[in-house]
């Protein structure tokens, strides 16, 4: 009885510590927290601070009010945001429809060629901006491009613009361009949406009498619902920071003309690094990145709370 | 109703048609001008490299004048060891926050994927700091590390939501016969996670092989220019040598481009097989 | 071949008892098999015996010998999943040697022990083969070949065959059988199904909720079931409950004694399997048809008491009744199972 009792107890003492799950874990969430985590913090930190002998000078939030209180920030700031609003809803509005229109006919059952098409409107996006970019600047050129020679052939040449030098075109060109790229990837996460429509919940739409067309808007539509949650915020948090890659080889730091193409990435390469007269300023370049945080922090939070939430998922 | 049918199997093949050339269309430009001397390029932009306009000097002056071998190598390099990492390294995360329960691991979970909507681009200022104070400015090891950071939230992701739906019986059957946690991870788990692992590294691939941002900040030393860096500014220096900044194009576009094609079967498998469910 | 022993088995996941105190000696030999419905514990119990799942509290031995502070592989068992868990990129002899090769037994006897067990379950033709490449039957049979290859103490099964079709299970389930008789090891087979559970055991031991209702061989089980719920559980159709009165150890419904039992007193619930119900001319059971099946050789009559109560009858497929009619069954005594207010077995 006295062994019996003793051992009882040992047993539920003994939990050995499981190191195995410290190993797995530990390499990832070090990396990831060094070069990923600890940068955004520091930089939330950096946009207290101002430059000062040597360490910086803690000053609150007098860099926030520079950004929005100065006219020459707070003009650049608004100009910048206001182009990334433009792009984002140039985005959603033309971008996505056309990804959803071209999976939805991809994921037709038994489409000859399915493969095929499916690999060619991924290859832009594989491909680098400065590639891209240099791709449409050949094309539309004034001077070397080849889209004047292509518009006089086809006897349209005297609508011929330089789309990408003027003022009143220049973003809406980047953005067609960006679409052009990027529309892969909406595509493919509507794409293998759709895929996962269960064919059973099809049949029996189609047992209830709706045709093609309705079955896509009644049924699979509101299927993927989730998904084109999902695309939203992804092309929300691409806006508004991998939109500088295209603009910056494009137009240059400058994002000109007369910035009219600039966004928050090519404000905030330009606060922290300096451009042309202007000089760089660390402080400054963390307190626009902050402020970007904030603005996607508000998206993500629109998203997870508000869409995401009535977005119902049909898993499984 | 046949006759119906395939006017709009027609409607649908010239839509799809239609967009495939608009896809391709810019990129056999450069390819097919890549080939050609200057003059033909300007002459002719849409005609094919054929008899005496078909010329293989912009490749030649690329790899010859040019330290495009070197950024290739470097992009290479970068490219590859992020890769293995993120994928190791995810892979080995993933299986400990779908295999095991301990304290906190909902929130090593949440605090993992956070990366996926916080993009690590917002750290800059600080990471820039962080790099010249480890003494890694100009390193590709600093690429490395950074991309490594940048990719693991989203392949911690699919990889997680891959293994949730594995079913455990394997990994206790595993046990079972006798292997360690470390031996179950590298010979059942490994093997299990081989469908996603495509899709995670062609969506980890793409933004490492084609940035600019970072290569342009924290490394835009010469020596460590990678290939998307190098034809940036190549494109800059060389505007009269056409032929040469086609040519660089085409072969920044090659890896990639074979990558693709070589994991696009199973790409779409790996996401259709409920890895990114949304 | 080794005797199991559980002693005061708890098991909790945070505030969730889900075993509350389970104490079971399985003898040399025996198979034994855990039914009980779903989420009651069977597949937790089962792997703590494997080794999977810590204990809360209280001892395993397996052979006499405590295991429960050993892992998986030095407990002398094998287990059988539902999932059959087989290693997708091994081929069939890869999966069936896995573990001895892991175990660093020498290839000769990997050989022979592969071997002899892919004869025994008709492996041999399949053994290149990926498990992909096979059906559910035979992917079940290399799962039950990985274990009987480890040449176990004890073989665990977690229903194994809820992933088959209907005949296959059945065929299955002889072949198991045989294992069992050709091996003679002691197994512990978990189930939801009861048909699984009365062919295949020696003795059942039925769950619910973490707490074992009853332990005892199947026709103990059928005959006299503890309570009303392992009496509900075993037969199939189910057992009929009916409301009785019992006065002077004589148990009455609508004022006829069907049987008399000494401890009976007050309102107790009478158990009849309808199996045992037999057509009348007039009662105890009167009321009318409600529903007919069918089923060629025989027919279920499903009655309505007066009072609303509902009875169901298995009948000789010769019956013939149509919805409406009235109709009357009765019981022997030795039929009638009585139970209290508590849903206990109230002895004869
Ligand atoms: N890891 C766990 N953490 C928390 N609760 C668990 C865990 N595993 C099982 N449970 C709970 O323990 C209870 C018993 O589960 P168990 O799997 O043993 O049931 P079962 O009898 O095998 O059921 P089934 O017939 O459906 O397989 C369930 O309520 C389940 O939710
Ligand atoms: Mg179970």
């Amino acid at each position: 009885m006295r062994t019996l009792a003793k051992s009882g107890t040992e047993q539920t003492h003994r939990t050995p510590v499981r190191w195995y799950i410290l190993v797995f874990l530990a390499p990832a969430t070090l990396i990831y927290t060094v070069f990923a985590i600890y940068p955004i913090i520091e930089s939330l930190r950096l946009s207290l601070y101002q430059a000062g002998d040597g360490q910086g000078i803690f000053v609150g939030i007098a860099n926030y009010a520079k950004l929005f209180g100065e006219p020459l920030w707070a003009d650049q700031f608004w100009n910048a945001f206001k182009n990334n609003v433009l792009l984002f809803v140039m985005h959603m509005l033309i971008q996505n429809p056309i990804a959803l229109a071209l999976a939805a006919l991809l994921s037709i059952p038994n489409l000859k060629g399915a493969a095929a098409y499916r690999t060619i409107f991924f290859l832009p996006t594989l491909l680098s901006v400065v590639v891209v970019g240099f791709i449409w600047q050949l094309i539309l050129s004034p001077l070397w491009g080849i889209s004047p020679a292509f518009m006089n052939w086809l006897g349209v040449g005297s609508f011929f613009k330089p789309w990408l030098g003027l003022e009143s075109s220049a973003l809406i060109t980047i953005t067609l361009i960006s679409i052009w790229q990027y529309v892969g990837i909406p595509l493919m996460l509507f794409y293998a949406a759709l895929l996962n429509v269960p064919e059973e919940t099809i049949e029996a739409a189609r047992i209830d009498g709706l045709n093609g067309w309705w079955i896509f808007w009644k049924v699979k539509l509101p299927l993927i619902l989730p998904t084109l949650g999902l695309v939203g915020i992804l092309t929300y948090i691409g806006n508004f920071t991998a939109s500088f890659d295209l603009i910056y080889s494009i137009q240059g730091g400058l994002a000109g003309p007369d910035y009219s193409t600039d966004v928050m990435g090519t404000f905030l390469f330009r606060t922290f690094f300096g451009f042309q007269a202007q000089l760089g300023d660390v402080y400054m370049g963390a307190t626009v990145a902050s402020a970007l945080f904030f603005i996607i922090l508000v998206g993500v939070g629109l998203y997870l709370f508000g869409v995401q939430r009535r977005l119902q998922r049909y898993d499984s | 109703m046949l006759i119906k049918e395939r006017l709009s199997n027609a409607g649908i093949h010239t839509v799809l048609i239609a967009y495939s050339l608009l896809a391709l269309f810019p990129l056999a430009l450069i390819l097919i001008n890549s080939f050609k001397s200057r003059k033909a390029i300007f002459r002719e932009p849409m005609g094919l490299p054929i008899g005496d306009s078909f010329s293989g000097k912009g490749y030649a002056s690329v790899l010859s004048n040019s330290d495009f071998p070197l950024y290739f190598s470097n992009s290479l390099t970068v490219t590859c060891v992020s890769l293995v990492l993120i994928l190791l390294l995810g892979a080995m995360a993933a299986h400990a926050l779908s295999e095991y329960r301990f304290p906190g691991d909902t929130f090593i979970g949440i605090y993992l994927v956070l990366g996926i909507m916080v993009p690590i681009r917002l750290g800059t200022v600080a990471l820039l700091e962080l790099i010249v104070n480890l003494g890694l400015a100009n390193t590709l090891t600093a690429l490395i590390l950074v991309y490594t950071a940048q990719g693991l939230p989203i392949a911690i992701f699919i990889f997680t939501e891959f293994l949730r739906s594995v079913s455990r019986e394997i990994k206790d059957s595993a046990r079972i016969d006798g292997l360690s946690e470390y031996r179950i991870f590298f010979e059942v788990v490994i093997p299990l996670v081989r469908p996603v692992i495509a899709t995670v590294a062609v969506f980890s691939m793409i933004p490492i092989w084609n940035d600019l941002w970072f290569p342009l900040i924290l490394s835009p030393g010469e020596e460590t220019r990678t290939v998307t860096l190098g034809v940036q500014q190549f494109i800059g220096q060389y505007t009269v040598n056409w032929g040469a900044v086609l040519a660089s194009l085409s072969v920044a576009i090659v890896p990639v481009l074979v990558m693709y094609i070589i994991f696009s079967k199973q790409l779409i498998r790996g996401i259709t097989a409920g890895a990114v469910k949304g | 071949m080794a005797t199991l022993e559980l002693k005061g088995v708890k098991k909790s996941f945070g505030a969730v008892n889900v075993i509350h105190d389970m104490t079971l000696e399985v003898r040399d030999g025996e198979l034994i098999v855990f039914v009980g419905p779903s989420g009651c514990g069977k597949s937790t119990m089962l792997r703590m015996i494997a080794g999977l799942e810590t204990l809360t509290q209280g001892q395993i031995s397996i052979g006499g010998k405590r295991v429960d502070h050993l892992p998986p592989t030095d407990r002398g068992i094998a287990m059988v999943f539902q999932s059959y868990a087989l290693y997708p990129h091994k081929d069939v002899r890869g999966n069936l040697g896995f573990a001895l090769k892991h175990a660093g037994v020498d290839k000769k006897e990997i050989e022979e022990r592969v071997n002899n067990a892919s004869e025994i379950l008709g492996l041999s033709d399949l053994m290149t083969r990926k498990p992909r490449e096979l059906s559910g039957g035979q992917r079940q049979r290399v799962a039950i070949g990985r274990a009987i290859v480890r040449e176990p103490d004890v073989f665990l099964f977690d229903e194994p065959l809820s992933n088959l079709d209907a005949a296959l299970r059945v065929h299955m389930r002889v072949e198991i059988l045989k294992l069992h008789q050709r091996l003679g090891n002691t197994m512990v087979y978990v189930t939801h199904d009861q048909v699984e559970a009365m062919t295949l055991a020696d003795r059942i031991v039925v769950f619910k909720d973490g707490q074992v209702e009853q332990v005892g061989t199947p026709l103990e089980l059928y005959r006299k079931p503890a309570n009303k719920f392992v009496a509900g559980f075993i037969g199939s159709p189910a057992m009929n409950f009916v409301n009785a009165n019992a006065v002077d150890s004589a148990v009455m419904v609508a004022g006829t004694k069907l049987c008399s039992s000494k401890s009976a007193a007050g309102e107790v619930t009478l158990g009849v399997r309808p199996e045992h119900l037999i057509l009348t001319e007039d009662g105890p059971f009167s009321g009318v048809v409600s529903v007919f099946e069918h089923l060629g050789g025989e027919a279920f009559l499903h009655m309505t008491l007066p009072d609303g109560q509902l009875l169901v009858a298995k009948l000789d497929g010769e019956n013939s009744f149509s919805t409406g009619q009235p109709c009357s069954l009765g019981i022997r005594p030795e039929h009638c199972h009585v139970f209290n207010k508590e849903g206990y077995r109230i002895a004869e």
